[in-house]
Formats: C-alpha cells, structure tokens, sequence
C-alpha cells in the first residue's frame, strides 16, 4: 500500500523545517547578542533588538499552522505528537528571542562601561554554552533523537555552574570598584537570561523526547516534586 | 509509569484464546486472543478483509449461518465455552445483540418491532410489553420522537431512528453483551453522534465491541481498540486475518507500541 494523506504530511514536514529555521535565528542571535555586549556595539544590538519582531511573528504564524492541523486533520499518534511538541517548542524559541534581546538592551545600559578581563571571559563562556545547548536541542529535533535530547540536561547544568561563577565575579568585581552597582545588577539579570536560555533549550529537547517516544518531562517533574523539594526557584545562592 | 487513562480493570465477559476462523480451506483469520470486559466500549478498527467483522460475528455464533465457515479456538462468555456442546446458539444470541451496518427494522410497526423478541421469548401480558417498548425506547434515546406513533411503521422512520430503533429491539430482550458491525456507516453525522452519545449512556448496563471504519469514532466512543491488519500468505497469496495490538485507546491514538499500527492509524503505509 502507498502512503496515504501526502499532503497532510507534506505540510507536517514544513511545519517542522520552520521549526528547524526559527531554532537557527536563536542560535545565531545569542552569540551575537553576548558580543554586542562586550564589544558595547549599539548599532549591533538595535539590530538584534528590531529582528525579535520577525521572529515573534514567524512563531506566531508556525502556531497557528499548527492550530490549522489539529482542527481540521485530527492527526494522531507521532503525527499527533509531533504537532503538539512544535506548539509547546514554538514558546519556547519565542522566548528565547526575548531573551536575546534583553541581553541587547542590557549592552545599551551599560554602555561606555569597561568589563575587567574576568568578566569578558565568564559571559563569552556562558553565550558559547548555551549557544551550544540550543545547537544540540536543534541536532535532537532535525534528527529525531531522543538520545541526544536526554543528554542536554547534563548540559545545562554545566551552564547553571557558569552562573553561579558570573555571579561570584560580579560580586569580586564590585568589591574591588572596578564595576559599579547599577553595572552589577545588569550583569546579574544578563547571567540569569543567559541561564534561562539553557532552560529553553532543556524544554525544547524535552518535547523532542516527547515526540519520538511519547514520554512526557511532566512525569519526572511530578515525580522530583515528590521526591524531594527545590525551593531555589533557580537563583543561584552564593555564599559569602 | 503507570497510563493513567487506563481504564480500570474490570471483569472480563469474553475470553478469547487462540481463535481461528476458516472458510472452506481458507484461514480468514488467525490465532486471535482478546479479553473483552464488562462495561466497557471496545472498539475493533482496521483496513477490510483484516478479520475484524469476522471476530465480532463468532461472539454470537452468527458464522454458524454460514456453512462452509469453521470456527477453532475457545470463545468463553463469563467462563462457558460458546463453542461447547453445552452451548445454546439461540441462547448464546439472546445474551450478545447485534447491530448491524444498515439498519435492518422489520416491516412492522414501530411497537411490534420492539416487542417481537419478547414475545418470541414467551411474553403476552399487553401491559408488560408496553412497559418494556417504551423501557427500551427510552434506552435507545428514540422514545420522545416516537411515543405518539407506535403503531406507525417502522419503515417510515429516518435511517438514524430507524438504527436506535434496532438497538432498542437489541436491549428489548435485555442482553449482556451487544455487538454493532459499523453501525453508524449509513449515517450522517448528527445521527452518528445520537448513536454515540447513546453508547456512553448505556455502556455501564452492556458490554459493547463496535466495529468501525471510522478512527475519529473509535477515539470518541471506545475505551479500549483492537487493531487488526491482514498478513498475506507468501505460498497461497491469500489474505489472514491477525490482531496486531490491543489497548487502552488513548494509547493506540498517543503513542501505539507497534509500527504496523502507527502506520495504518497516520495513514503512512508501505
């Protein structure tokens, strides 16, 4: 027998390339977000800052393909699943976006500030790594691989180290004056953006789990609420 | 982790172990093995000629009609073989109703449509079978169309009334079990959801397995769905009957365990 609803299908392909594509704008806006930081590029940044809307639009548009293909093909099964994870994955592209962005006007406020060498090197480190957690989240999604995708947890947390060690600088930074406190609190907020985008790449792999083999991360998050309680709400705690 | 949309574990009214089904020297369906249980929608879905009309007809006896059929395997109705030399036919058909594709009234009146099965069982008494008509009419959600025209003929009737009126003639002689072979296949679409709804509001008194061609209407309806496909004989190029996966439906429809059901359900086939 042949392959019956080729164009239902057709369209689930496409629906998945423009998934692929908008995961690629994400991974080229971060790094170029944490550079027009660093290099305290503005016109960069208002750059990035003007491409977010784009973006947003070409989410919400993806979303409500998706919308069009549940109401009027009822697909079911991996086909079901597969529409269900690009509308939870849709978000969190979307966000990511934003995130970027913020990254971009954190560059505005801080701009004619100098950033010590210690600085510099921790928030190159953490846009390369979660650069590299959106890379991997993408690979999982283009490949199917639910393998992969289970991986990039242990990612993040190497990306929830370099956090906690942004923050220690910032800290080290401001004791010795060589930043000043409103300067602090934009880092601090740029460490969390960064952060949170290894979140979205976490999430992103999770539905992509989820597509290939039906497991839901809900389940795990049921079962570690249980298990035990974390009521860091994912703000790192430094010691003093 | 456990599918919490399971349905709960129930008793089980048809134990099947094994079963095959022959016409003349050809095996139409093969070593089939199925629990049935008790208040519960099971549906049966998948593509002609894979067995599925064939399964339902042996739960009661309906291939006996059909000579050259042969029937091997155990069929059990709360643990009595219907196939046993013990087994009454006519009484195995009493307990498990039929429905069929299209409706099939009798060229009788609506009242003696509905009361022909209890009177066939002995019943005479006028006001106890006007008691049980209207019982099993209101069963069937038809009695409120049809209360003031009894007597008028059950021709007459909409392809939709006249299917309820088959399932009220079904549940007249109160069976255990009722079998509907695509019961809704001749029906539009408003008609089909009466036939649903209707389902779920008496699916807690019979046992039902419905036959379908309609994916969208075993989701609906069916708490559990059997897919059966066809394997092909490489010596006799014919066509068998197998059952691939049984479960629970939300998990046929979610994530089915076996790829020759994915294939069939997402229409990816080959």
């Amino acid at each position: 027998m042949d392959e019956l609803r080729k164009g239902f299908h057709h369209e689930l392909d496409q629906i998945r390339a423009e998934a692929e594509e908008l995961i690629e704008i994400v991974i080229d806006a971060i790094p170029r977000s944490t550079r027009a930081l660093l290099d305290g590029d503005l016109d960069s940044a208002d750059k990035l800052i003007r491409a977010d809307s784009i973006l947003n639009a070409r989410s919400l548009e993806l979303e409500e393909r998706c919308y069009r293909l549940l109401a009027l093909q009822a697909p079911v099964a991996s086909d079901l699943r597969q529409v269900i994870a690009i509308v939870k994955i849709v978000s969190e592209i979307e966000r990511s976006g934003d995130l970027a962005v913020n990254v971009c006007k954190a560059a505005r406020r801080i701009y004619g500030h100098q950033l010590n060498n210690d600085l510099q090197q921790v928030i190159t480190e953490m846009g390369e790594q979660a650069t590299q957690l959106f890379t991997a989240a993408l690979e999982a999604f283009r490949e199917s691989d639910a393998a992969k995708a289970a991986a990039i947890d242990d990612m993040d947390s190497y990306l929830d180290g370099l956090q906690r060690q942004f923050i220690r600088v910032i800290l080290e930074s401001h004791t010795q004056g060589s930043i000043n406190v409103q300067v602090a609190i934009q880092l601090a907020v740029v460490a969390r953006f960064l952060e949170r985008i290894g979140d979205h790449a976490v999430n992103i792999s999770e539905r992509v789990r989820y597509f290939v083999t039906g497991w839901l991360p809900e389940n795990q998050t049921i079962s570690r609420t249980t298990s035990s309680v974390d009521d860091t709400d994912g703000i790192p705690y430094i010691e003093d | 982790m456990p599918d919490s949309s399971a349905p709960v574990k129930t008793d089980i009214v048809l134990q099947v172990n094994d079963l095959n089904v022959y016409y003349g020297d050809f095996r139409a369906v093969k070593d089939v093995t199925i629990d049935i249980r008790q208040g519960e929608i099971t549906a049966f879905i998948g593509p002609s000629g894979c067995g599925k009309s064939t399964v339902l007809r042996c739960f009661n006896r309906m291939n006996d009609l059909i000579p050259s059929a042969r029937v091997e395997g155990q069929v059990h109705y709360h643990g009595i073989d219907l196939y046993g030399s013990s087994a009454n036919a006519g009484e195995v058909r009493r307990r498990i109703g039929m429905v069929f594709q299209k409706p099939n009234p009798f060229p009788k009146s609506i009242f003696d449509n509905v009361a022909y099965g209890p009177r066939v069982n002995g019943l005479r008494n006028k006001a106890e079978l006007e008691t049980i008509v209207e019982k099993s009419l209101r069963g069937a959600a038809l009695w409120d169309e049809v209360k003031d025209r009894l007597t008028a003929s059950a021709m007459g009737l909409s392809g939709g009334q006249q299917q309820r009126l088959c399932i009220a003639r079904s549940i007249a002689i109160e069976p255990d079990v009722l079998l509907m072979d695509e019961p809704c296949a001749s029906l539009d679409p408003i008609a089909t959801a009466r036939i649903e709804d209707l389902m779920q509001d008496i699916k807690q008194q019979y046992t039902i397995v419905i036959v379908t061609h309609n994916m969208q209407q075993a989701g609906r309806v069916s708490d559990r769905t059997a897919f059966f496909t066809t394997e092909i004989n490489s010596e006799s190029d014919r066509r068998t009957g197998v059952l691939v996966e049984y479960d629970s439906t939300q998990k046929i429809f979610s994530t089915p365990s076996d790829e020759r059901t994915e294939a069939y359900i997402t229409g990816r086939f080959g």
